[in-house]
């Protein structure tokens, strides 16, 4: 299943609101979305996971305040349809319209520029949260603003998400024009990712981790705003994706090679070529072809991704860090991503003042070794990696670098007094 | 022009439903949680901008069933008829107690029965319409699981063949599709000899057939052909077999 982690779980998919009443499951539970996390965080071993998609429906929609009320296993696709056709958008979201809204909350993702528009926590207004010791409990920042905290970025270890109050935005422009710039060092990258993200309302940095040399920590950075230009047509609907946790999951051995590090990144300039200039609103939001053909290769035998925030000053050493160990290990660098965050970190919150760098390397050889080196760096340099993202973090790591983790025990022990809610994160990280 | 699905809390009825609506149905919806179809009703309404209105039923109290079909508003006139409505049970077995056999009787066949009943001088008045029955492929064939549930299946067809006589020469249309295995709650975890098809894919095929006389289809239609194997398989095979 996800993140290279197999093991024997059980599977419900509740479909009616009595469910709710009549489950007397006694083995630990936990909740699941899309599957599309790359750690085991909807499932474990001994562990019911409940497949929360069938509550996929859209409950309330606001015209003046643009706030939507959903139920937590919409997909993110079907929610943009929606919004853009009534001219909204949710301007916080992660890459691929599979993902579902409880998979958001849970794992307080972000979105194209973390530094201005915060993690998903941002734009809930306020949730529905079903514990099987406490029924169902409403709570936003003004009502139980501790479990609301706790369970924005809590990995579904509070209890299932029923529904969300979410604030969309006004889409300016159905399009996006996306400027690309050539970087040639890190130290660039930095600076113009930290510059841009004030007013830009998409800022990444694509590092051609790759090439090696004086090449390395280069790439581009894309910038986008909305266009000013009249719409060319309204957003198009997206159309559905095959992709699915369980499509990788049964992927063969994928690219293992430099070769296959090369054609992903070859591809990926590709599509970077095709959407420097004028992108749908869509695309720039879960950018397809290339990118998904990457994903794809995440799986049993895929990739490992190492997403971690350094201070801005520290981000062209890491990056050399990274280069270096690569190196001596002979790991391939597949892809690398960098987005300027800000902000602090509370309970399990992935936010920090610094940039994010996103590698990708293939499973397998001496990339455990890799990661563990970058853990010491980023433990070292008080960094912070993201939980969701790495399937093999180690407790101590979380520990050292999340300065809250002690106080979201406690809170869990409070509220989960039972231990009813666990997934192979959580045993994994003592939460 | 409104619709009724009964059973459209979930699975196929629900899939229905949004299939329905998408084609701009006006619709009723029933079943037995409010909480199901306020969800559902709100979607539709938000989404396709359909009417919707909801009933709270239990299809194991035929009695009740025609009573609140009785009350339903004449207008907008309801003339298409859904019979998404199934229960199952583990404990249907040769043994059960009358009650429970007469429960899972009721909720799949005399409920249907009571509802058509009920709501059919409308469809008669209006000379048009459609009245639609989910059969399954347990009626195939009685095995000793699902007993009462197949013996009610097996009525629905009986009760559809009926139905299509007695209104053969009016603008009403009847369509009876007895279903493979499916994808939704009522399969969910069971171990299947024969692959699922999605409850959108059985939707998509239901409401296409609307408009058209049916007597008796199989959905996928692969299902035929199984149940002409089953149905001629010799006994001495067909009681061996464990399914
Ligand atoms: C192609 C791709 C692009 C991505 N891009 C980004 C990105 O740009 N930014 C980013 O931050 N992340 C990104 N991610 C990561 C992704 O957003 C998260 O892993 C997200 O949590 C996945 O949600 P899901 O619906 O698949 O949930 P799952 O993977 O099934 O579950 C994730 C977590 O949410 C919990 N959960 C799910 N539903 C509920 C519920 N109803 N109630 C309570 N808890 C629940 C689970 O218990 C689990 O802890 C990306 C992932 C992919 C595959
Ligand atoms: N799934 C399959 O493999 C399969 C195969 C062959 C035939 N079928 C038939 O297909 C139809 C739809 O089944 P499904 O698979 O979609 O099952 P499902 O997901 O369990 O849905 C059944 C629907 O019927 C409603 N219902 C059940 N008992 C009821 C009662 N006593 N009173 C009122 N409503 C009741 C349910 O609503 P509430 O529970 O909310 O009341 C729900 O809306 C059924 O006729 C079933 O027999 C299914």
């Amino acid at each position: 299943m996800d993140g290279g982690i197999a093991v024997a779980a059980e599977l419900q998919r509740p479909d009616r609101y009595g469910w709710f009443q009549t489950a007397r499951e006694v083995r630990p539970l936990i909740p699941r979305g899309a599957g599309m996390s790359f750690a085991a965080a909807s499932f474990a071993a001994d562990t019911v996971s409940i497949d929360f998609t069938a509550f996929d429906r859209i409950l309330d929609f606001a015209t003046a305040t643009g706030v939507v009320e959903v139920e937590a296993g919409i997909r993110l696709g079907a929610l943009f349809d929606f919004l853009a056709a009534r001219g909204r958008y949710l301007p916080i979201q992660p890459g691929h319209p599979a993902i579902t809204v409880g998979g958001c909350v849970a794992a307080d993702i972000h979105g194209k520029n973390p530094a201005r528009d915060g993690s998903f926590i941002a734009q809930v207004e306020s949730l529905k949260l079903f514990h099987p010791d406490h029924g169902t409990v409403e709570a936003s920042e003004d009502k139980e603003r501790e479990l609301f905290r706790a369970t924005c970025g809590g990995l579904g270890l509070t209890g299932i998400i029923v529904s969300a109050r979410l604030r969309s935005k006004p889409m300016p422009a159905a399009t996006l024009d996306v400027t690309r710039r050539r970087v040639a060092n890190a130290g660039e990258a930095a600076a113009l990712l930290r510059s841009s993200s004030a007013e830009r309302d998409l800022v990444y940095g694509w590092l051609d981790l790759a090439r090696s040399g004086a090449k390395f920590g280069g790439g581009y950075v894309m910038l986008g705003d909305f266009s000013a230009r009249p719409d060319r047509g309204a957003a198009k609907p997206l159309a559905s994706s095959r992709f699915s946790s369980e499509a990788r999951a049964r992927l063969p051995l994928p690219l293992l090679n430099r070769w296959g590090a090369w054609a992903v990144n070859g591809a990926y300039r590709v599509k970077l070529g095709i959407s420097g200039g004028g992108s749908s609103l869509a695309d720039a939001q879960f950018p397809r072809g290339a990118s998904e053909m990457f994903y794809r290769l995440f799986g049993r035998a895929g990739f490992h991704e190492y997403q971690a925030i350094v201070a801005d000053a520290r981000y062209p050493d890491y990056l050399a860090f990274i280069h270096e160990q690569a190196k001596r290990l002979d790991v391939v660098l597949c892809l690398g991503v960098a987005k300027p965050f800000a902000g602090t970190s509370d309970f399990l919150r992935f936010a920090g003042d610094g940039i994010s760098v996103a590698v990708e390397v293939p499973r397998g050889g001496r990339s455990d070794a890799f990661m563990a080196e970058l853990d010491r760096f980023i433990v070292a340099e008080g960094g912070r990696p993201n939980l969701i993202k790495d399937g093999r973090l180690p407790r101590e790591v979380a520990d050292a670098t999340y300065p809250e983790i002690e106080r979201f025990r406690a809170f869990r022990r409070a509220w989960d007094k039972g231990g009813r809610f666990r997934s192979e994160l959580s045993l994994r990280l003592a939460l | 022009m409104r619709t009724l699905v009964f059973g459209a809390s979930a699975g196929i009825g629900r899939a229905l439903a949004r299939a329905l609506a998408a084609k701009g149905h006006d619709l009723v919806l029933v079943a037995r949680d409010l909480r199901d179809l306020e969800a559902e009703a709100a979607h539709l309404r938000l989404t396709l901008g359909v009417g919707v209105e909801c009933l709270v039923l239990d299809a194991t109290m035929p009695e009740r069933v025609a009573e609140a079909m009785a009350r339903l508003a004449p207008e907008p006139p309801i003339l298409n008829l859904l019979f998404a409505v199934g229960m199952t049970s583990p404990r249907d077995t040769v043994a059960s107690a009358p009650a429970e056999a007469a429960a899972l009787i009721d909720a799949n066949l005399v409920s249907v029965m009571a509802a058509v009943a009920t709501l059919l001088p409308r469809l008669r008045e209006a000379d048009r319409g459609n009245i639609v029955g989910i059969g399954s492929v347990a009626a195939i064939r009685g095995r000793n699981a699902n007993v009462a549930y197949a013996a009610a299946k097996r009525g629905l067809e009986s009760y559809f063949e009926s139905l299509r006589h007695a209104l053969s020469a009016t603008g009403i249309r009847v369509q009876l599709y007895r279903l493979g295995y499916v994808d939704t709650q009522m399969s969910f975890g069971k171990k299947l000899m024969l692959p699922m098809a999605s409850a959108e894919q059985v939707a998509d095929r239901i409401v296409r057939g609307l408009g058209r006389d049916v007597g008796l289809a199989h959905v996928p239609a692969f299902w035929a052909g199984v149940a002409l194997a089953v149905r001629n398989m010799p006994w001495a095979i067909f009681r061996r077999l464990e399914f």
